[in-house]
């Protein structure tokens, strides 16, 4: 029996559980939402550091030369939030699944992936409570505007190894949709019924993308990968518009200094601001470009019976491209993210299992608004 | 352990782990992180003067209500005449040597009456009972039944005590109720009040309601008249007569309640935009009314508008569902506009099931039949002064994209 068609149906229908994202957050009502992070388990608690190094990761494609054999994978990740609106906080939560995928090879040198993974998340629910008074008669009114989805990236990847550097090529497809409602309810008159009004936005969009991995040195991987996106249409029954999407840049190095520790760490930079233009057409506070950091070290010394199991830790560090609230002319706070990880994988079924689990803490801040995470990833590749 | 086991074991731990929460609503802080814009609300009054209406007096018969009326008010007087059935002439004895005793002599009569309705502020109320042909007409006026309404038919007043709320009351009347040879063993009695000051009360008909009983305490014949028995009767016959006669409302007027009773059927014309819109927080039928709403004193009764789902006329078929009606409650002498839920009946009329029904409303009184409150409404002949509709809606929300 071939079982490489069986573990993409795994993940698939993982996938299928749940719209893949990593997390949500309440400042993902700004903009295009919340950038999200396509990484593994084991990338998440290396900081994101290892994320252009890592096959699992939907980043880099010629990280997929990391697959020797057929491989699936699946990352569910469990978010918890504490979101501090002013006079109180909001204790939140929510399951998602940020990267499934399934890599084959062909021969020794090609390796070839198809990935689904979170681009932007648009989940968020926020309430207002709010007096109005429809014929001339105050009447306390509680409003919940709500947002379900966001943009997946569909990736077709290929790697290509040559010696001392990796080549690889991925075409994206940008795919999703949200569905926004707005209700209003009359907690205290039952003359009142409720509102909810509804609406469907589809996002469709194209991209490319480029890497290659150069081994200088003993025990050095450099990593570089660029992503050229188009713009991103997000269309409804009778409107649509069309936003550029930015360019992404990502550098990154991975070394092992001694035996049985790995250094990685990651730069990035993406020109949000391609968009900024479009953003503020529809009364939206412009984008911006943003950076982020991420390093993390992995100690290999440890084992579990006859198992290896490594120890990971890393620091990340974020700009995110939508400010918090004001307008084209004057736009809000910016926001962005900080977060210590850490985590650990093993080995299991005779080494054709892989689990990895990851711990991100840190927050979001955006002038005086705060919100805290905690983002158990639990990573699964099989390798049957 | 192959891999596959591995893998569902794993997964299960993972999904133990973090189960499936999904916890995303909080309060904001605005207006950084609150939409940008706001849901607006509108008030819009639509007249009903393209409508239909008419309204009909019957549909409870005064022999169908649940209560029997006697008044001596000005605009209202009425006699209730009730035909009680016969009752034995022998009893049966058991543990005797006699099978049966014969009734030799009657004793005393008690009427029980289940006191519905009062004015509590009339005192020293008197009940007036005269005693009627046994097969008295049932066709009777109030004008025709007045010659036995004389001190020769009076059998006794009895006193109703001025405490006396609703609920089931004894009343002694005469001790002696001669039974005419003619009449078969029938009792027919008329009842009637009388108060230092004009009023009115009503009692159980038996209809829904517990029927008046006529108690006969008898003496068996001698040589056993030692012996006695109670025979009670309930009505074999029940009705009132009123004065005025009951006519239909004239034109212009819709009318609700009264004797018999009435409804008013509404033939709305609305925008289709009305009936299926989602937009809809609260609809009211706004009905003005013609004179005081009529009553005992401080009473009250509703006013229920149920959806017509067949359309027969005044026979239309209803969809007596309190979940698609509206309802009011109405209070003797209240004049001026009333205000009665639509919401209910919209919602009905834009779903699956109801967007194949009329566009039609009965107006009726609720309980229907069991209260003598009546309440005119003018009708779309009125111009402004007839029925109108304010609907209040969301003005539709702007998203926006993305």
């Amino acid at each position: 029996m071939r079982r490489g068609p069986a573990v993409l149906v795994a993940v698939l229908a993982c996938a299928g559980a749940s719209r893949a994202a990593a997390q949500d957050s309440v400042f993902g009502i700004r903009g295009l939402g919340l950038l999200d992070r396509s990484v593994s388990a084991k990338s998440g608690a290396l900081g994101g550091g290892f994320v252009l190094f890592d096959p699992a990761a939907a980043v880099n494609p010629a990280s997929l030369a990391g697959w020797h054999a057929t491989a699936g994978w699946a990352v569910g990740a469990g978010s918890f939030r504490s979101f501090d609106y002013g006079t109180g906080t909001s204790s939140l939560s929510a399951t998602r699944f940020p990267v499934v995928g399934f890599a084959g090879a062909i021969g020794s040198k090609v390796v070839l992936a198809l990935t689904a993974s979170d681009y932007l998340d648009r989940n968020w629910s926020v309430q207002q409570t709010d007096t109005v008074s429809p014929r001339g008669t105050p009447v306390v009114a509680n409003d919940n505007t709500q947002s379900a989805g966001g943009v997946t990236d569909l990736r077709l990847a290929m790697a290509y190894r040559l010696p001392n550097i990796t080549l690889g090529f991925g075409a994206h497809i940008l795919t999703g949709s949200t569905n926004t409602s707005v209700s209003r309810q009359f907690p205290n008159d039952s003359a009142f019924v409720p509102f909810t009004q509804a609406q469907t936005t589809d996002y469709a969009g194209v991209g490319l993308s480029f890497g290659a991995l150069v081994s200088p040195l003993p025990g050095l991987v450099t990593g570089a990968s660029v992503r050229v996106n188009g713009r991103l249409r997000a269309s409804t029954t009778d409107t649509a518009a069309d936003i550029p999407m930015p360019v992404e840049v990502n550098a990154g190095f991975y070394d092992q200094p001694v035996a049985g520790i790995s250094v990685a760490g990651t730069v990035g930079w993406a020109n949000w601001s391609r968009a900024a233009a479009a953003l503020a057409a529809t009364g939206q506070a412009p984008s911006r470009d943003v950076w982020s950091v991420g390093v993390g070290v992995e100690v290999n010394v440890l084992r579990l019976g006859r198992r290896q199991l490594p120890l990971r830790v890393g620091y990340r560090w974020r700009q995110l491209p939508f400010p918090i609230g004001g307008d084209s002319v004057a736009p809000g706070p910016a926001l962005s993210e900080h977060a210590i990880t850490a985590g650990l994988g093993f080995d299991t079924a005779s080494g054709r299992a892989t689990v990895d689990l990851g711990l991100d803490v840190g927050s979001r801040v955006a002038g005086p608004l705060s919100e805290s995470f905690t983002t158990l990833y639990v990573g699964l590749t099989i390798r049957p | 352990m192959s891999a596959w086991r591995s893998a569902v074991l794993v997964a299960g731990l993972a999904g133990a782990m973090m189960g499936c929460r999904e916890k995303l609503t909080t309060p904001s802080r605005c207006p950084e992180l609150c939409p940008a814009t706001k849901l607006e609300m509108a008030d819009t009054l639509l007249p009903l003067a393209d409508s239909a209406d008419t309204s009909v007096r019957g549909f409870v018969l005064i022999r169908e209500a649940t209560y029997l009326l006697a008044s001596t008010l000005d605009s209202l007087q009425a006699v209730t005449l009730i035909r009680f059935s016969a009752h034995d002439t022998m009893w049966t004895v058991s543990g005797t040597t006699l099978d049966s005793l014969y009734i030799g002599k009657q004793d005393s009569l008690v009427l029980t009456l289940e006191l519905a309705q009062r004015d509590t502020a009339v005192k020293n109320l008197r009940l007036v009972i005269w005693r009627l042909p046994a097969q008295f007409d049932t066709g009777a006026t109030y004008q025709s039944i007045q010659p036995y309404l004389a001190d020769s038919t009076l059998v006794d007043t009895v006193a109703v005590p001025d405490t006396a709320q609703a609920g089931a009351h004894t009343f002694n009347i005469a001790d002696s109720l001669p039974m005419q040879p003619g009449d078969s063993g029938y009792v027919s009695l008329a009842i009637g009040i009388v108060a230092p000051t004009k009023t009115a009360l009503t009692f159980g008909s038996g209809n829904l309601s517990t029927a008046p009983l006529l108690s006969t305490y008898v003496h068996a014949r001698a040589p056993f008249d030692t012996a006695t028995d109670v025979f009670s009767v309930s009505p074999f016959v029940s009705l009132f007569v009123i004065n005025p006669p009951a006519t239909q409302p004239p034109p212009g007027i819709l009318a609700v309640g009264g004797i018999p009773t009435a409804r008013a059927l509404l033939s709305l014309s609305l925008p289709k935009l009305v009936v299926d819109s989602t937009s809809i927080v609260r609809a009211t039928l706004l009905l003005n009314t013609v004179g005081a709403v009529g009553g005992f004193a401080n009473d009250s009764f509703y006013v229920v508008a149920e959806p017509v789902v067949r359309d027969y006329g005044v026979k239309s078929v209803l969809w007596p569902d309190s979940a698609t009606s509206g309802i009011v409650l109405v209070h003797q002498g209240q004049t001026g506009q009333i205000q009665l839920d639509m919401a209910p009946i919209l919602r009905f009329w834009g779903t699956t099931q109801g967007d194949s029904t009329p566009r039609l409303i009965m107006l009726r009184a609720y309980p229907e039949g069991s209260t003598i409150g009546a309440v005119n409404f003018s009708s779309r002949a009125a111009g402004a002064a007839g029925p109108q509709l304010e609907v209040t809606y969301v003005k539709p929300y702007s998203f926006g994209v993305p």
